[in-house]
């Protein structure tokens, strides 16, 4: 069995005194796109950030293409080609969209044809970028501005792209634009993903694997397919969310 | 102002001259009740005690008269200078002059500032008044940095601006040093004291950051005040070397620069000198500036000043970047402090209370921030604009005070708001960014 690129293991983590993460375990193989759900506060986002050194394990090991990260501070986690895009897209407001992108290309050392190559691979997969690439950035509307920050993720050309509730707020058919999106770099790149989402329904239909997250633990692991039949992750993330 | 000879130019929209005339009218009525009984009707004590009144109508009707013609000019500025959001009632040809004239300022205003010694060479005074705005606009590029890029509130700046002028000052009081000499140790040192004052404050923002900053300065100054065996405390550093042209003093002996030229001797001489040392380097400063911006790490600070979170979460090593910002705007700072001690002869804590480091920041603000030509434009208008109203007396803190207050109501980014990008792709686009408003969700 080859090791996975990304394994979490027993890894707990708090903020102050209020522990977020009870020993988590995960793995993402190369290729893969893994989606960890669940309800609002269970860590999702925590173990996320985690794995990036924010907040630090306090136990359990983050071990990258086989080296332990666990240690590693936070800006040289991203030099090793993780990339992140955050909850809540945080891109650059007043800086145009090409300054954002070219945020993503600074954090690594790439040659200019690596640059350009990069762009155009943001800008196939995202054509509204390219038209308003002088525009600054707080002018975008809400899908152009996750889109936004997935190319400035991707411009740092990552081996896992690390991705906190893309579609979050978006209307339903820029959100399945940017599932779609995703499902592509899979599939043409080769691209693993982490794709953290309340949206289970089309998470899991999107990844291979997932993971449920309940108040700081995996409570359930499988394939998409798989937690998509579960009867409790219906109750509870499906038909629940419908209504609402 | 009469109220009839400020009507909306022929070329407003009827919609809008109708607005800004029932805006007008409002201001007025309510000018009308509030003034009425305040101005209206005037009370004194009699002189058997008893309550004398009278009345003061035609004060009244100008006062209410004066209030609805400001309203209209107010509105019709505001349409003007405000946000780009609907029509503009300003004629074509007045916008594309207004747009050409933007264009040419920054060229315009630097061949005029390097021909000043030309044209006021007899007039000691503009001189002077010309090499007090540039060490400003040097600090205020300086600080830019800081406050305009890196987004980090530093109200103590003028603590760099003690560093560097005291460190020139003891170097070459107690060491002979020269200015040219002393000139880069001045950066170096306050560069070191911006390192020093940046690593307690790496946590903090905004308010919490500006209250640590403002101390700082504070005991900078304090620091000055009471090493009196170093500094001189409350007496200063007099007899501090003038600068001298590549060692050539520019004095009225015989190794003067005016005898070895075989010209006749004139103070101005150093005057002249003086101002193209300072212009030389806040040109300097603001070429250094210009370069760094388009470098990964002047992104960065401007990527700090955005959204520190997505920084970390791009590999960006905030903890570098804030404090090469800090050093970076500190040296600017201390390089200014050493021109500022040369050209006095004689420093002391009092040129550097908090209230300097209140006028930079103001001169930062007012400009915009992050925009080279704005601080440049704010220094003069704040510096010169002081010196001009001399001439008022105790009102000119008022008049400034109501001069910036209105600048923030119309221009709340400062004068130039405007942010030039500077990463560009091969393709240009017709659409500015400016154009386009911020949109939200």
């Amino acid at each position: 069995m080859t090791t996975p690129l990304l394994a979490v293991r027993g890894v707990h983590a708090a903020y102050g005194k209020i522990e977020a993460l009870k020993g988590v375990d995960i793995a993402i193989n190369r290729g893969e796109i893994v989606a960890l759900i669940g309800a609002n506060g269970a860590g999702k986002s925590t173990l996320m950030m985690t794995i990036f050194g924010r907040p630090r394990a306090r136990a359990g090991t983050i071990e990258f293409d086989g080296h332990d990260i666990t240690g590693v501070p936070t800006h040289e986690i991203a030099r090793l080609r993780i990339a992140q895009s955050p909850e809540g897209r945080r891109i650059f407001p007043r800086m145009s969209v090409a300054e954002n992108l070219q945020m993503g290309a600074d954090a690594t050392e790439c040659s200019e044809a690596e640059r350009e190559a990069g762009l155009e691979r943001v800008f196939a997969l995202f054509p509204r970028l390219k038209e308003r690439v002088v525009q600054r950035g707080g002018t975008l509307s809400g899908g152009e501005q996750q889109m936004l920050a997935i190319g400035r993720a991707l411009m740092s050309r990552p081996r896992l792209l690390m991705l906190d509730e893309p579609s979050l707020g978006l209307a339903p058919l820029i959100a399945r634009q940017i599932f779609d999106a995703i499902r592509t770099l899979n599939r043409q790149d080769g691209l693993t993903v982490l794709i953290v989402e309340q949206n289970a329904n089309h998470a899991l239909k999107l990844a291979h694997r997932g993971y449920v997250m309940v108040n700081g633990l995996i409570t359930l692991a499988g394939t998409g397919a798989e937690l998509l039949q579960r009867p409790e992750i219906r109750a509870a993330y499906l038909e629940g969310g419908r209504r609402g | 102002m009469s109220a009839t000879s400020a009507r909306p130019s022929p070329a407003a929209q009827p919609s809008g001259s109708a607005f800004i005339l029932k805006k007008a009218l409002i201001s007025a009525l309510v000018a009308l009740v509030l003034f009425s009984l305040m101005i209206g009707v005037r009370t004194e004590a009699g002189p058997q005690g008893g309550l004398i009144y009278w009345t003061r109508f035609g004060d009244l009707a100008a006062l209410v008269a004066t209030v609805f013609g400001g309203s209209i000019v107010v509105e019709l500025l505001r349409q003007w200078w405000g946000p780009v959001d609907k029509d503009s009632i300003v004629p074509k040809p007045v916008q594309s002059a207004i747009s050409f004239a933007g264009r040419w300022l920054a060229p315009a205003l630097l061949v005029f500032t390097f021909l000043v010694p030309v044209i006021f060479y007899n007039q000691r005074y503009i001189l002077d008044l010309s090499i007090l705005v540039l060490t400003y606009v040097m600090l205020g590029w300086g600080l830019n940095v800081v406050v305009g890029l890196a987004g980090l509130l530093d109200l103590g700046y003028v603590a760099f601006y003690a560093v560097g002028a005291y460190s020139y000052a003891l170097l070459a009081t107690n060491f002979g040093l020269s200015f040219w000499v002393c000139l880069p140790l001045a950066g170096i040192l306050a560069a070191f004291w911006g390192v020093l004052l940046g690593f307690p404050v790496l946590r903090l923002r905004g308010d919490y950051l500006a209250i640590v900053t403002l101390a700082f300065g504070e005991i900078i100054r304090l620091v000055i005040i009471n090493w009196q065996s170093l500094t001189g405390g409350p007496n200063g550093v007099s007899g501090i070397p003038r600068p001298t042209m590549f060692g050539i003093p520019l004095t009225p002996g015989d190794d003067g620069l005016a005898a070895k030229l075989g010209i006749e001797f004139s103070p101005t001489h150093r005057l002249v000198f003086l101002f193209y040392v300072i212009l030389a380097m806040a040109l300097l400063t603001n070429w250094v500036t210009i370069r760094l911006r388009r470098l990964p790490i002047g992104r960065a600070w401007e990527a700090l000043r955005e959204d520190e979170v997505a920084c970390r979460a791009l590999g960006i090593n905030t903890t570098t970047t804030k404090l090469t910002a800090f050093a970076t705007g500190a040296m600017f700072g201390g390089l200014a402090g050493a021109f500022f001690a040369t050209r006095q002869g004689f420093i002391s804590p009092e040129s550097f209370t908090f209230q300097e480091s209140a006028l930079v920041l103001a001169i930062v603000v007012l400009g915009g921030m992050g925009s080279q030509l704005g601080v440049a434009l704010a220094a003069l208008a704040m510096i010169g604009g002081f010196e001009l109203f001399r001439g008022l007396d105790q009102y000119r803190m008022l008049v400034f005070g109501i001069a910036m207050v209105l600048l923030m109501i119309w221009r709340p980014r400062g004068l130039i708001g405007h942010r030039a990008p500077t990463v560009f792709l091969e393709r240009n686009q017709a659409i500015s960014s400016d154009l386009v408003k911020e949109g939200h969700g």
